[in-house]
């Protein structure tokens, strides 16, 4: 389809505009934002059934050389990247629509609408690149748009740290990326996935390199998903404004991770121990993240550590060989997080507080809000016939189909956490007898809502097995080399799934009563609260120690290095004085120096002309 | 178009000639300041409109016949001195740079109360000298008029600087006093050893005697340290690098402009030109120990940069940080580095110049650059904060932006043969984010301090010079290819990829 570059011009058209018109523009910045957005993802759709109908296409230009190397830009269309547009324009243009209602009383509304439109070009072009440059070009694009959003409230302390923080943490990993494609630069010759492919499955490259190039580039989508180490940012990047929340670091740009690894599959799948270290840190973040998740007071922040144990749950599918899976749960993972922080984002809006232990009651006043919550509720704790149920089992299935058991059982169990903790934030937000003067949101933050949680609901039927795997079937249409499995699992595995949810839901309900007084402050608690403490361990280790280097190069520069310089220029001060001290004006040294040069140059010319 | 690089160099001089001949406290002096750098950067612009970038070799050649020198030794052959004058791609892209930047800083300038005349009579020679250093064909002029740069900064730095304003004039003059009189025995011993100080001849000349007929293996390597040293002061290299942190933290802010956006790039352009010209074998020899410094150079300023309390310190230690990329692309000496390196002057030169430029704003509203003291502008002077922002992020190696494509493009260069070394530079990369931000924010963001109430925002001169410098900035970080297709970097060289 020709419309497939408008895409992302669409929304720079939208950033521009805004940029320029910003001051005349005001609070109409959020509908022209809607209107580009909502065509690009008119665009996006019809991307998508040519895709269906017309299959894959690449377009490039050339964009400039290295000697003989050119490097091109492009875009690119095959099943995985249509998908993940209409996802991205979608959710961008609900959340478009949504702010129009949520900052309506900020007055910078304009700026807000244009670094919105700046993200959906970038993530957009990151998602059409058929080349690794350019990908990465776009990679750190969004990373910069989301340093800009988190930061919105630029006068809140808070929101500096964050937005710092989160630029710096996601940079960690984006150099490991980039040093896997100077790497990949130099085993292959270029940027172009097709090539790239082309020679691992060649086998141009050895294993050992080909496992050292995934693993960097899993750094990288490490860093941007969020995924342990380096997940400390994304909570601390809820001081952004809610919407941002739900379309950056919930639903695209945190899933760009996972789209990364799910883009380079055919390098990681020749790497059985890359493929292990997804697995694994996919596997423990999911559990790792869950259990914070469970004590947290902070609305959004729980929900933050939410979406990284469910992007834990899609790296654990790619490393054990799900890919349909992996893509999968991203794609219902993006709809029902994003209707969860729109809620949560109504709610705030109604309440102006962020602590779950401070609100209750709230289903009468907001019963709308409340209604679309529990949906999203219950799909991402996988209640059946709901879209995170089909995902959930996919990736369950995918994971022992693999044979990882211990894996499995993580990923089993955390199943049962993601219920409990999700449905304790429902309980405590919305049930109880406590009443406050909460007004229901407008309409333009309802509609986006509802049409999420229409997607909640339904966006599991398209890979079941009961109605056919059409997502899987689809994704194998790709033009690179993957292999998409069809993981056939026992009969017990959904059904304890199922029942660990469910437990986990009645065990919320049994204690959002007693919750309501507070939880009590047990040492495992406390750990859990303070999220392992792994911010303070950074903070003494990485944080002061590289401040200590800093501190011992700066006084060695002082002293050591400026030191002697001093040294050397006083040196040249004194030759200086000394110079001229022998010009006093006495005819007697004139005299003196003028003889002993002359007698000095007499005996050279001697010398070398071999007078002597 | 014969002659028109005689004129380029000599357009300064009609504002010097101009100014010298008017009252001192006269009101238009400043006007004629700005003048005397419109014109050369319209000549320059003329050059660039005319370059054929499709020929390979030297254009828009003057070569003269100018004195001998006789001695001696061989009173029968004089040594002949000629004036020769011609650029290349690389030089071509160095005026423009320089023409541009320095007419911009004339307009920073426009804030300098005292001694209005004698500062820009000064500002025109300078430039004089700077235009006249990039087109010179022949070592002999190049040397004369890096000398010129040197007295007219001396004056500039020591009668305009800040508190310590001497001691930074005279840290300068002896460093780089040094520097020159390296480079000066280099040029004496080619002169002597091949009769000519003609660029071109020089290098064609050493690149055809590799079996070293002319001058030993062992010389050539001499040589080449003395170059790499006298060079490397001027860049510089650490720990050669002292007198420049004083002259970025004490000369009037529009000189800085100057020296961070262009003078440090003479540093680069003769180590590209000179060394990698004239001494290939030797540079490829040491090769892995240029690359160190180059990482050396890079993580040394960055870590002191972060620690750093006085936002021009942070700007000072980041240029040197910044030129260990430039060392690290000639250290890779395949054409993406080299490319990555020409890339990094200029592209440094736009963004140090815009970050000094708007330091300059900083201290004329708040009077302060201790970024303890700053905070919260953004929410008085919007515009000044996107702009810095913008700046910062640049400066931090953001795709789209020029930074990005020089970084990326010397690092891929250094990882074809040294993916070790490149691994351990690549820390850099993270650690410029992390002091960059730290700085701009610094600024920017936070709560606002109640003594910045009622701020104005950029001027339309001061908005209309940064976005100039924005817009190529931006420009060059998304078609590369205005700068590669003018650089014609193989060709340059005559070097292979």
């Amino acid at each position: 389809m020709d419309v497939v570059w408008l895409i992302p011009i669409l929304p720079l058209l939208s950033f521009l505009i805004i940029l320029f018109t910003r001051p005349n523009l005001y609070r109409k910045a959020g509908i022209v934002g809607t209107i580009f957005t909502g065509a690009a993802f008119g665009c996006a759709l019809l991307v998508l059934f040519s895709n269906f109908a017309e299959g894959n296409q690449l377009v490039e230009a050339n964009w400039f050389s290295i000697d003989s190397v050119v490097l091109t830009v492009g875009v690119e269309v095959n099943p995985l990247n249509a998908l993940m547009l209409v996802i991205v324009t979608l959710v961008s243009f609900l959340v478009h629509m949504y702010s129009i209602g949520y900052m309506a009383n900020d007055e910078r509304i304009a700026t807000f609408f244009g670094y919105l439109g700046l993200f959906t070009f970038a993530m957009t072009g990151l998602v059409l690149s058929p080349n690794l440059l350019q990908l990465y070009v776009f990679w750190e694009l969004v990373g910069v748009c989301s340093f800009l959003l988190v930061g919105f409230y630029f006068y809140k302390p808070e929101a500096k740290a964050a937005a710092k923080k989160a630029f710096i943490v996601t940079r960690i990993g984006d150099i490991g990326l980039l040093v896997a494609i100077f790497l990949l630069f130099w085993q292959t010759g270029s940027f172009e996935l097709d090539v790239i492919f082309e020679s691992v499955l060649a086998g141009d490259i050895t294993p050992s390199m080909v496992t050292l190039i995934a693993i960097l580039i899993f750094i990288g989508a490490v860093g941007k998903s969020g995924q342990f180490p380096l997940h400390t940012w994304l909570p601390d990047a809820m001081e952004g404004p809610t919407p941002v929340s739900a379309l950056i670091h919930a639903a695209t740009m945190v899933a760009a991770g996972v789209y990364l690894v799910a883009v380079m599959y055919p390098l990681f799948s020749s790497s059985e121990t890359a493929m292990t270290t997804v697995a694994i840190t996919g596997g423990f973040t999911a559990i790792f993240a869950a259990t914070i998740a469970l004590v947290q007071r902070d609305i959004k922040r729980i929900l933050a550590y939410s979406t990284i144990s469910q992007l834990g749950y899609m790296m654990l599918a790619l490393g054990a060989a799900g890919y349909t899976a992996g893509i999968f749960h991203l794609t219902t993972h993006a709809f029902f997080k994003a209707l969860l922080f729109l809620a949560a984002g109504s709610v705030i809006h109604a309440v102006h507080e962020q602590d779950i232990f401070k609100m209750g009651g709230l289903r009468k006043q907001l019963p709308i809000t409340a209604a679309l919550c529990l949906i999203g509720c219950l799909s991402i704790s996988g209640f059946p016939l709901l879209a995170g149920f089909f995902s959930k089992d996919e990736i369950l299935a995918s994971t022992y189909a693999d044979g990882r058991y211990v894996l499995f059982t993580m990923a089993l169990l955390t199943a049962f956490l993601t219920a409990f903790y999700m449905f304790r934030l429902y309980f405590l937000v919305f049930a109880g007898n406590e009443s406050s003067k909460a007004k229901e949101s407008s309409r333009i933050m309802l509609i986006p809502m509802f049409i999420l949680g229409v997607l909640s609901v339904v966006g599991g039927y398209i890979q079941t097995a009961w109605f056919g795997t059409f997502l899987g079937d689809w994704l194998e249409t790709s033009p690179y080399p993957i292999t998409v499995d069809h993981p056939t699992a026992p009969i017990w595995l959904p059904i304890s799934a199922i029942l660990l949810s469910l437990a986990g839901i009645g065990l919320a309900w049994m204690y959002a009563k007693k919750l309501r007084y507070g939880e009590r402050l047990n040492p495992v608690h406390r750990l859990l609260f303070h999220k392992y403490y792994i911010d303070e361990f950074y903070r003494v280790t990485i944080v002061k120690g590289t401040r200590v280097i800093g501190y011992f190069w700066m006084y060695f520069d002082r002293f050591i290095i400026e030191g002697g310089a001093q040294a050397l220029i006083g040196l040249v001060k004194r030759m200086a004085r000394a110079g001229s001290d022998i010009q006093s004006g006495q005819v007697q040294t004139y005299g003196t120096v003028a003889f002993s040069g002359l007698v000095v140059v007499l005996l050279l010319i001697a010398v070398i002309g071999g007078y002597f | 178009m014969g002659g028109i690089l005689t004129i380029l160099i000599l357009s300064p001089l009609l504002g010097v000639i101009v100014l010298s001949l008017m009252p001192a406290n006269h009101s238009s002096v400043k006007m004629i300041g700005v003048f005397g750098t419109v014109l050369p950067l319209i000549v320059t612009i003329g050059v660039f409109s005319l370059y054929d970038r499709t020929l390979s070799g030297i254009q828009f050649m003057e070569s003269y016949q100018w004195f001998e020198l006789m001695t001696a030794i061989s009173p029968n052959e004089p040594y002949p001195v000629t004036y020769d004058l011609g650029i290349t791609g690389l030089s071509l892209l160095f005026l423009m740079l320089s023409a541009l930047i320095t007419f911009l800083a004339s307009l920073a300038a426009l804030r300098i109360q005292e001694g209005v005349k004698g500062f820009y009579m000064l500002f025109l020679l300078l430039e004089f000298g700077i235009l006249g250093v990039f087109s010179s064909e022949n070592l002999f002029l190049f040397f004369l008029f890096f000398e010129v740069t040197l007295v007219a900064m001396f004056l500039l730095i020591g009668k305009w600087g800040g508190f310590e304003r001497e001691k930074a004039a005279f840290s300068f003059l002896v460093y780089n006093g040094i520097g020159s009189i390296l480079l000066l025995i280099v040029i004496i011993v080619l002169f002597v050893e091949f009769r000519t100080m003609n660029i071109s001849e020089l290098t064609s000349l050493l690149q055809e005697s590799a079996s070293y007929e002319f001058l030993s293996g062992n010389t050539r390597m001499w040589l080449f340290l003395l170059l790499l040293l006298g060079f490397g002061t001027k860049l510089p290299i650490v720990p050669l690098h002292t007198w420049m942190v004083r002259v970025h933290i004490e000369a009037p802010i529009a000189v800085v402009m100057i020296h961070a956006g262009v003078l440090l790039k003479i540093g680069a352009y003769g180590l590209i030109r000179f060394g990698a010209g004239f001494f290939p074998e030797q540079l490829k020899e040491t090769a892995v120990i240029l690359a160190i410094l180059g990482v050396i150079n890079l993580l040394y300023g960055a870590f002191i940069a972060l620690v750093q309390t006085e936002l021009r310190a942070v700007l000072a230690y980041s240029s040197i940080s910044h030129m260990g990329i430039v060392i690290i692309g000639v250290a890779s000496f395949n054409t993406a580095g080299l490319q990555g390196a020409v890339f990094q002057t200029i592209s440094h030169g736009l963004i140090a110049a815009l970050l000094f430029l708007l330091v300059g704003v900083i201290v004329d509203r708040f009077q302060t650059t201790k970024l303890a003291d700053l905070g919260g502008v953004a929410s008085q002077t919007p515009l000044f904060a996107g702009f810095f922002l913008a700046a910062g992020l640049a400066s931090l190696g953001l795709p789209g932006m020029s930074g990005f494509i020089s970084e990326f493009l010397a690092f891929l260069g250094l990882f074809e043969a040294m993916p070790v070394i490149g691994s351990v530079g690549v820390i850099g990369l993270i650690l410029t984010a992390v002091y960059m931000l730290r700085a701009v924010l610094a600024v920017t963001f936070g709560e606002r301090k109640p003594q910045f109430d009622k701020q104005k925002d950029l001027s339309a001169v001061e908005l209309v010079s940064s976005a100039i410098l924005l817009s190529l900035i931006i420009w060059i970080g998304v078609y590369p290819a205005v700068l590669s297709n003018t650089l014609q970097m193989a060709r340059t060289l005559g070097i292979g990829g």
